[in-house]
């Protein structure tokens, strides 16, 4: 097949936000747009491929927040942030997505644009960090919580880039567990990514609780976070609010696991986050 | 618009589409064929190369992500015939089954073992989640690998 499609690549971001404004596609690590065919998607006439942009390349590491760059890999992550406290849920997200090949061309941005991929990782990760997504338009950056942004992505107005994400230096501690149908190296049925402020006398304080792959978006668990804020760290005790709510999702059905058997492990997956929390505390 | 691509060393320009999987290209147009096309997912890891070193399947690649990258194929690892150290370790110990998932492993393994020198049963692993086996021959291979690794450190 002979060329008839265009792959620009920028020199800067103002050039990439222009091609983006033009109706190009953002191409980054491209494992999840080159599978378009296989879900019955269209590739784009043009893409814009991001990849190469040091702004997008970057992980900044300040006094109060970490800014990660959209194009940064999951296994670029991993190295950079292993053994950062305030990203520990993010590097167990990252360094158990997929596989190691996928992991080093698959992109942060990416893996949160691909709005039909209900299996994210990062995206519960993100969302119990308390993270914001930043994205570039036509009048400049803009900031969004990671939540919002999630939600939103699919109806934006054409023309924006997912630039960073920052994840705010607050002190939480943080874990990840997820449940894939092989030990490892497949989409994950259910995700719980758990967050909280540390507290002397170990009670949960701040508690911010995620469920990714259950339902089309990840998002948080509010009557939960309720329902544990202030009590004891104690997994089983977490585990068991998490039973009397399950009811509170709508699991999506999927060939590899009905809606049913995604909320039913939850519960698991809270006591695995909680023994997690509970292992930094 | 031409790509340029670095395969083994070797500069090749493509008019093909830029969204075109290097694997079809290796296959199909540079007759390396060691890469295989199983999946197409990105799961099986049949395809697996080096890009600068670092594994990744070619069947989610397209060529416009790899130009002006150095890509090195099952073929590469060889230097003039001879068998690199691991290849030869994986024949001494009787390990190559079918021949479908075995380049992307070795591939995979090539790069794992240069970061990993000495790595624990776990840490091989997970380096091959991503390189599925039909012939269910993970064990003997790990064992392989280890044994290789250990003689690669002077211990056997």
């Amino acid at each position: 097949m002979k060329g008839t499609r265009s792959v620009v690549t920028p020199a800067s971001m103002a050039e990439a936000v222009a091609a983006v404004e033009e109706g190009a596609t953002p191409l980054a690590g491209a494992t999840w747009i080159l599978r378009s065919p296989i879900r019955d998607e269209k590739l784009a006439g043009s893409y814009v491929a991001v990849s190469g942009l040091a702004e997008l390349r970057a992980i900044e590491t300040g006094d109060r927040e970490i800014a990660i760059g959209a194009a940064v890999t999951h296994a670029s992550l991993c190295a950079a942030l292993n053994g950062s406290a305030d990203c520990a849920a993010l590097v167990q997200a990252a360094g158990a997505a997929a596989n190691p090949a996928i992991r080093n061309v698959a992109t942060i941005g990416g893996n949160l644009c691909a709005f039909s991929f209900a299996a994210s990782d990062l995206a519960p990760a993100l969302i119990a960090l308390d993270a914001q997504a930043e994205i570039y338009g036509v009048s400049g950056p803009e900031r969004k919580p990671i939540e919002t942004f999630l939600a939103a992505r699919a109806h934006l107005a054409r023309g924006w880039l997912l630039t960073r994400l920052l994840v705010p230096r607050n002190g939480r501690i943080s874990a990840h567990a997820r449940l894939p149908l092989r030990k490892a190296g497949d989409y994950p049925v259910a995700i719980v990514s758990v967050s909280a402020k540390r507290s002397s006398d170990r009670t949960l304080r701040s508690v911010r609780i995620a469920v990714g792959s259950v339902e089309p978006v990840a998002r948080r668990w509010p009557a939960l976070e309720r329902a544990l804020e202030g009590r004891s760290l104690d997994p089983e005790e977490a585990a068991e609010a998490a039973r009397e709510r399950v009811g509170d999702f709508q699991g999506r059905d999927g060939v590899e696991a009905p809606g049913w058997y995604r909320m039913q492990v939850l519960p698991k997956l809270v006591r695995a986050a909680m023994c997690g929390v509970l292992a930094q505390a | 618009m031409s790509i340029s691509l670095t395969i083994n060393g070797e500069t090749h320009a493509t008019n093909r589409d830029p969204l075109t999987p290097l694997v079809d290209v290796l296959r199909d147009d540079l007759a390396l064929t060691g890469a295989k096309a199983v999946c197409r997912e990105g799961f099986c890891g049949a395809c697996t190369v080096l890009m600068d070193g670092q594994p990744v399947v070619s069947c989610l690649l397209p060529i416009a992500s790899a130009a002006g990258r150095d890509i090195r194929t099952v073929e590469a690892l060889s230097d003039g015939g001879e068998l690199s150290p691991l290849q030869k370790a994986l024949e001494q110990h009787d390990v190559v089954q079918c021949g479908m998932c075995f380049p992307g492993m070795t591939v995979a393994l090539t790069s794992f073992l240069a970061s990993n020198p000495n790595p624990t049963r776990e840490q091989v692993k997970q380096s091959l989640v991503g390189n599925i086996c039909r012939c269910t021959g993970y064990e003997r291979i790990i064992d392989a690998v280890l044994a290789h690794a250990q003689a690669m450190q002077g211990g056997g």
